[in-house]
């Protein structure tokens, strides 16, 4: 892992307030963290530690926060809704637990609408499109509807998606919550393949054995972050997971 | 964003057929207000263009007077009981006529006195049937043509009538009638003219010629127990040119004679074709009514099921939100939604508006005309009521948090 590449995402002091008065609690707590590019990131923590709260944010579908958040060295803060919406299109793809794909589209029609917001006219789209679920041995599923897929090839139509847009930064929360262990383990061949392409990808999980994919493991807890094993002090975590 | 919206529209259409009968329905509403206006527009403009095409047909150097003070009619003075003026005699005069005609450039003046009474001969003319005293130049004015006979003399027997064709049918059972009797009120008259059909029942002097029962100006008199009484004066000008003036002469000259009060008014070109038909008013204020509370509805039933729509998407928002939509993508998306019901309703409306007035048509004797500005009004109204129930709904859309869509029935 080259170690010169320029951070993609610097957070500092990081916070999430939510609820009024007395029902007020911070879901993240003061987070300071880098990602640099090209990084596999695991995160893990109980439930309601601010996982998805913090995914949420780095994904900008959440910009109502306190401390500083800057992507590709633009602070957030300063944009506008519609420049973040433009940032959301071209340059992160969103990877859900629940698959999120429309169910009133076809298959190629789910995974050519993120193009739509680019602006790409509609051949272009489909073309794209195809050859994105080729990629990933769904040619033949093109005109199917999402609900007559399996759990496995819906969540690759959902990668598929997000990938369409060639995004710089993949956010996965919890993609394999709803797979069996078959499906969970083609899905993680599948991101641990973006990730030698260069990606950077971001993922929330709960399962432990799904860490071994990535090439940093953060956990968190109440807000904040408990360990990330590029801080670990001994070099131990990160040899075992280098060779895992 | 060209693209977009390309793609917006095949998503409203994919959107409203995945639902077709919710979508018809909510059409529906917007469907009568539309059809309704059409229909109006499309009948009354058959109407006025009819009497225009007349007055147009005459050259333009007619001018009109008639008696009261010029008011449009509102649908409030229906409701209200006949004026004092309707039960008062006319404001114009046989000494108004005289002044009228010394006016320069004026070709011919007619004055038009309208009687009801019984008319008949070997079997009696309907109710409907006029009697209309007037004068030789009514003839020029009017280009009245005749098939037999001549027109009105005061040089010839006073007692002499020209009638229209279907009345000479009514009453003689033939077209042939010259030279036989038809008593009016009482007295007999000769037939000495038989006018040409004109097919004309709406015209801007409210008489049907063909149906009608012409006498002398003196004859009328007598018939009125010895009063005129002037419903109208028809003025034609030398020229298409001179008419202004004319009208501005003849205007003075009344105004000294009915010492400075404003008690008639004179009406040239577009004021004569407008309908004059005060029950046509009464039925187009009803109509245009009962069209605004359908759109009004039609807008209600939109709004409704775009927010129902919008509630159910919820999800699809948030995805939508998640893969690069800005607010902004959102509003179209469901504004072309509800533009696509509301002009699809409207276009409906139009069909259908055009479908009812012809129906209606082959009762009247005139055609319901087609023009862009119908159209225009027509798509217009539609784009308005898709606009402003449709945005609400889109707003309240793209207004959705991401984060809490995207949680829906998780």
């Amino acid at each position: 892992m080259p170690k010169k590449t320029p951070p993609v995402i610097v957070l500092t002091e990081l916070k999430k307030r939510f609820g009024l008065g007395d029902a007020e609690h911070y879901a993240i707590d003061g987070i300071n963290l880098t990602i640099k590019k090209g990084e596999f990131i695991a995160i893990m923590g109980p439930s309601g530690c601010g996982k998805t709260t913090l995914l949420n944010i780095l994904g900008l579908l959440d910009s109502d926060i306190e401390g500083d958040y800057e992507l590709d060295g633009t602070r957030v803060s300063t944009l506008s809704s519609r420049r973040q919406a433009r940032i959301r299109s071209k340059q992160i793809g969103f990877i859900f637990q629940s698959f999120n794909l429309v169910s009133r589209l076809s298959v190629i029609e789910n995974v050519a609408l993120p193009l739509t917001y680019k602006g790409v006219p509609r051949l272009a789209r489909i073309k794209q499109a195809s050859k994105m679920l080729h990629n990933f041995h769904l040619g033949e599923r093109e005109y199917y509807m999402p609900q007559q897929l399996s759990g496995g090839q819906t969540q690759r139509v959902a990668i598929a998606r997000a990938l369409v847009n060639d995004p710089s930064i993949i956010l996965a929360d919890e993609p394999t919550g709803n797979l069996d262990s078959v499906a969970s383990h083609i899905i993680m061949e599948e991101l641990s393949d973006l990730h030698k392409r260069g990606n950077t990808i971001i993922m929330v999980t709960h399962n432990p054995h799904l860490t071994t994919y990535a090439s940093r493991v953060i956990t968190m807890m109440d807000g904040r972050i408990d360990t990330d094993t590029q801080k670990v002090a001994g070099a131990k975590v990160k040899k075992t997971k280098r060779k895992a | 964003m060209r693209f977009l919206i390309i793609n917006h529209i095949e998503n409203a259409q994919q959107s409203l057929k995945s639902n077709r009968l919710r979508s018809v329905l909510t059409m529906f509403g917007v469907t009568i207000g539309v059809a309704s206006i059409t229909t109006i527009l499309a009948l009354s403009g058959g109407a006025s263009k009819i009497v225009s095409d007349q007055v147009d047909a005459l050259g333009g150097n007619i001018a009109v007077i008639r008696p009261g003070i010029p008011t449009d009619k509102t649908l409030n003075e229906l409701a209200e009981l006949p004026g004092r003026q309707n039960f008062a005699a006319s404001t114009l005069t046989e000494a108004d006529l005289a002044y009228i005609k010394q006016v320069e450039h004026i070709e011919a003046a007619a004055p038009l006195m309208i009687l009801t009474g019984g008319v008949h001969a070997n079997s009696p003319a309907p109710n409907n049937t006029t009697i209309v005293a007037t004068t030789p130049e009514l003839e020029t004015i009017n280009n009245l043509e005749l098939t037999q006979g001549q027109f009105l003399d005061p040089q010839l027997n006073p007692n002499t009538a020209v009638i229209g064709p279907q009345l000479s049918i009514n009453i003689f059972g033939t077209e042939d009638s010259i030279g036989k009797t038809v008593t009016v009120r009482g007295q007999p008259f000769t037939v000495i003219g038989i006018l040409k059909r004109t097919n004309d029942p709406i015209n801007y002097n409210g008489v049907d010629f063909d149906n009608s029962v012409l006498i002398n100006q003196n004859s009328g008199r007598i018939l009125n127990q010895g009063v005129l009484q002037i419903q109208q004066i028809n003025i034609k000008s030398e020229s298409i040119a001179s008419l202004g003036q004319v009208i501005i002469d003849t205007n003075k000259i009344l105004l000294k004679t009915h010492l400075n009060e404003a008690d008639f008014s004179i009406l040239s070109g577009e004021q004569i074709s407008r309908p004059t038909n005060q029950l046509f008013y009464a039925i187009a204020g009803a109509t245009t009514a009962i069209a605004a509370i359908s759109l009004l509805v039609g807008g209600i039933g939109i709004m409704n099921i775009m927010l129902v729509s919008v509630a159910e998407r919820t999800r699809e928002i948030g995805i939508r939100k998640a893969l690069g939509a800005s607010n902004g993508d959102i509003v179209v998306q469901f504004l072309i939604e509800s533009l696509a019901l509301s002009i699809g309703g409207g276009i409906a409306g139009y069909v259908l508006g055009y479908a009812l007035a012809f129906g209606i048509s082959s009762f009247l004797t005139f055609d319901p005309i087609f023009s862009w500005p119908i159209a225009g009004f027509a798509f217009g109204v539609s784009f308005i009521v898709g606009t402003l129930f449709g945005l609400y709904p889109a707003i309240r859309a793209a207004k959705k948090d991401p984060i809490s869509a995207l949680r829906q029935y998780d």
